[in-house]
């Protein structure tokens, strides 16, 4: 038995975090986990004495951790947030929202879903919760709780794909800007594209592009080799990177999707770069984070400067059309939210049960011990026999019991059960502490 | 009798005003009856005019400036059907609805003087008024692209970017619309000078003060060459966008300075 402190399951599960709805791409950019990997940050974490329970979720537009820990969790994680990152806690502490129990499963299974996301069922996410949950996984810092909570995450990340409408149409960052660039250039169908990078990102917006049938898209990355393949997938062709600036110039759009940390476009390189093409408008996507455009490129007269935090405003245009979509996937999360709930709870009633079973056990082998002289005498089939029925006996009295505790929803009503259930049968304290190690979980688990 | 006409001018610029605020299809299509509704009691002022004076009215500001809203209203209803966009409208009835107050107040024909009767000077007239309503829809298309691409520019799009076409679009609209009044303003302004040159010398004051230092025919030559700098300055470095809607909508305002302000209290030579 360890002594971790006798907090139930219910709220030893949280969820510290900021997101782009909190947190502007300022600070986005300088709380950022992946740098130098997650498994870092995992292990830095744990070295705080938080428990293993851990899974660092990091994008460009959230940073998370959840995890399972006593009362001090959130404080502990708070503060991690800032060390890690060398921020002052009072400039991190006010984007910061803690989750916890059931709010910190509604909370990821939205983010899987894609309901919380920038472009609202945009389905990157969905791969970027499978990766965090995977990293900490392979590093040996998941558990029962955070298993069960990241399977179902995933659950409600397929669900929502699949049964509702959501991730068709509008689905990405690229997808609201296009809107953006139909209201700048009218058909897009004359347009030169550039795609400064050639990751993910790149890949998606271009693919939305390739769909507008523009007229030509041009890819261009630090690595040519990567920029060609993405060039073959979007039918378009790859320049070296030394020719980003005169694509540049020849372009109508111009998406950055780099992971670079520095600006790839200043606005000194650019004015001179623009120049030739007089005032002919020029519409910069920046969906990179760190931001790969300086932000006062955008006051260039000709230039239209949109970073990702900028494309919200359309993302809401395009809410409200999706408005029933959205109350389905709500919907999805919220009963995926209360499967996992009562799961959750039963596991709060678990040691209760172990110890009432373990409790009766003990009764029927001192009572079979008590009664071996007399039952010495019978043939091995008859003492096997009693062996069993006493063994049934036992399941069958203790199977109504277990069924009504496990199905006890209310977080007050668990415990009031179980301390009605260790009077009444008179459980050592220890035996049914909540946050006991079940001895035989597996048993009494019939998913 | 002009009560009718301003009655539905303004109307129909409440109507294009609604539209644009709630964006309701049907109040659309009244704007656009309503409108229709105007120019063709405004026609028939216009027809009853010229049967009643046996001549076009065109003599005299307040009879140029119902005929400019005449053929503004035309310009503009021609455009509305074949582009299908109605957001221009507000800006259009309004400016029609504010100069129709002139001619609705003050009614009266003039009579046509006798120097007045030549082909010349109609195509002058008329070039002249097809000009401004062409600068006039210019100046609204400059406005609204301005309005657009503010709200583009500083990312807050809301109010004008649902309701409006592209930047492209209106770009390209401005840049038709300022070429085709252009050329009238130049054939206009070519005619008059024609026109003026061959006038026999006489004594009629108004004759003697046609010449470049009157205020109105300044004031032309200036406006024509705001807008020949407009369009050369597209063609050859670049303004387009933003800085020719600017520029038009800047040029309107001194076509209106003229047409109005001057046509009344300054001119000694147009003021017929």
């Amino acid at each position: 038995v360890d002594a971790e402190p006798a907090v139930n399951a219910m709220t030893r599960l949280f969820a510290v975090g900021l997101s782009h709805r909190t947190a502007p791409v300022e600070l986005r950019e300088l709380v950022d986990f992946s740098r130098g990997g997650s498994a870092m940050a995992l292990t830095s974490l744990a070295e705080r004495g938080i428990g293993r329970e851990l899974v660092v979720l990091s994008t460009c537009n959230r940073a998370e951790i959840y995890a399972v820990a006593g009362p001090d969790g959130p404080d502990i994680v708070g503060r991690f947030f800032a060390d890690y990152h060398q921020l002052p806690l009072a400039r991190l502490s006010e984007h910061l929202y803690v989750r916890r129990g059931p709010e910190a499963a509604h909370h990821l299974f939205r983010v899987a879903a894609g309901l919380d996301s920038l472009v609202v069922g945009e389905p990157q996410i969905l791969g970027q919760v499978k990766a965090a949950y995977a990293t900490a996984s392979d590093n040996g810092y998941t558990s029962a709780i955070t298993n069960r909570l990241f399977h179902s995450a995933f659950t409600v990340g397929k669900r929502v794909r699949s049964e509702t409408g959501l991730a068709e149409g509008a689905v990405s960052v690229s997808y609201a800007a296009i809107a953006l660039a139909r209201k700048i250039f009218g058909a897009l169908q004359g347009l030169h594209v550039v795609i400064i990078g050639a990751g993910g990102m790149a890949k998606l917006t271009g693919l939305h592009l390739k769909g507008q049938e523009v007229r030509q898209i041009t890819i261009t990355g630090r690595t040519l080799s990567s920029a060609e393949r993405l060039a073959q997938a979007l039918d378009g062709h790859a320049v070296p990177w030394s020719e980003m600036p005169g694509a540049v110039a020849r372009a109508d759009i111009v998406i950055t999707a780099t992971g670079s940390p520095e600006p790839v476009l200043t606005r000194s390189g650019l004015i001179d770069v623009l120049r030739p093409r007089r005032q002919r408008p020029l519409f910069i996507i920046d969906i990179a984070v760190p931001r790969d455009v300086e932000p006062n490129v955008g006051d260039l007269e000709q230039v239209f400067l949109y970073n990702i935090d900028d494309l919200q405003g359309i993302v809401k245009e395009n809410l409200g059309r999706r408005s029933v979509e959205l109350e389905r996937a709500e919907a999805i999360v919220q009963e995926e939210v209360a499967k996992f709930t009562s799961w959750l709870q039963a596991r709060d009633i678990i040691p209760t049960v172990v110890a009432l079973r373990e409790q009766f056990e003990a009764i029927r082998q001192a009572e079979l011990a008590r009664l071996e002289p007399k039952l010495s005498g019978l043939p091995p089939e008859a003492r096997t026999r009693v062996e069993e029925i006493t063994r049934l006996l036992i399941e069958k009295l203790l199977l109504a019991p277990t069924e009504q505790l496990k199905s006890v929803r209310d977080e007050a009503m668990v415990a009031a059960y179980a301390d009605a259930v260790r009077q009444l049968f008179k459980l050592s304290e220890d035996a049914s502490a909540p946050g006991r190690k079940p001895a035989n979980v597996a048993t009494l688990r019939r998913e | 009798m002009h009560v009718i006409p301003l009655l539905f001018y303004g109307c129909a610029a409440g109507a294009y005003l609604a539209h644009f605020s709630r964006r309701d299809a049907a109040i659309g299509r009244l704007a656009t009856g309503l409108l229709a509704a105007a120019i063709l009691a405004h026609t028939f002022i216009i027809g009853m005019q010229t049967v009643q004076a046996g001549h076009a009215p065109l003599v005299g500001t307040t009879a140029a400036v119902s005929a400019f809203v005449w053929l503004l209203g035309l310009a503009y209803l021609y455009i509305e059907l074949t582009t299908d966009e109605r957001a221009m409208g507000v800006l259009v009835t309004a400016l029609i609805a504010a100069l129709y107050v002139i001619p609705a107040v003050d009614p009266t024909v003039s009579p046509r003087p006798a120097i007045l009767q030549s082909p010349l000077f109609t195509i002058h007239v008329l070039a002249m008024l097809f000009a401004y309503a062409s600068f006039a829809l210019a100046f609204v298309v400059g406005v609204t692209y301005v309005a657009l691409f503010t709200e583009i520019k500083a990312k807050h799009l809301g109010f004008f970017y649902a309701r409006l076409p592209s930047l492209q679009v209106l770009d390209v609209m401005n840049g038709r619309v300022v070429t085709i009044g252009w050329v009238l303003l130049t054939i206009g302004i070519a005619a008059g000078g024609i026109w003026a040159a061959q006038l026999p010398p006489s004594s009629d004051p108004r004759a003697q003060a046609m010449g470049i230092q009157d205020p109105k025919i300044m004031v032309a030559l200036v406006s024509w060459g705001v807008y020949t700098f407009a369009l050369v300055a597209r063609r050859a470095i670049g303004w387009n966008g933003r800085r020719a809607a600017l520029l038009s909508a800047l040029a309107f305002v001194i076509i209106l300075l003229n047409f109005v302000p001057v046509g009344y209290f300054l001119t000694k030579s147009h003021n017929f």
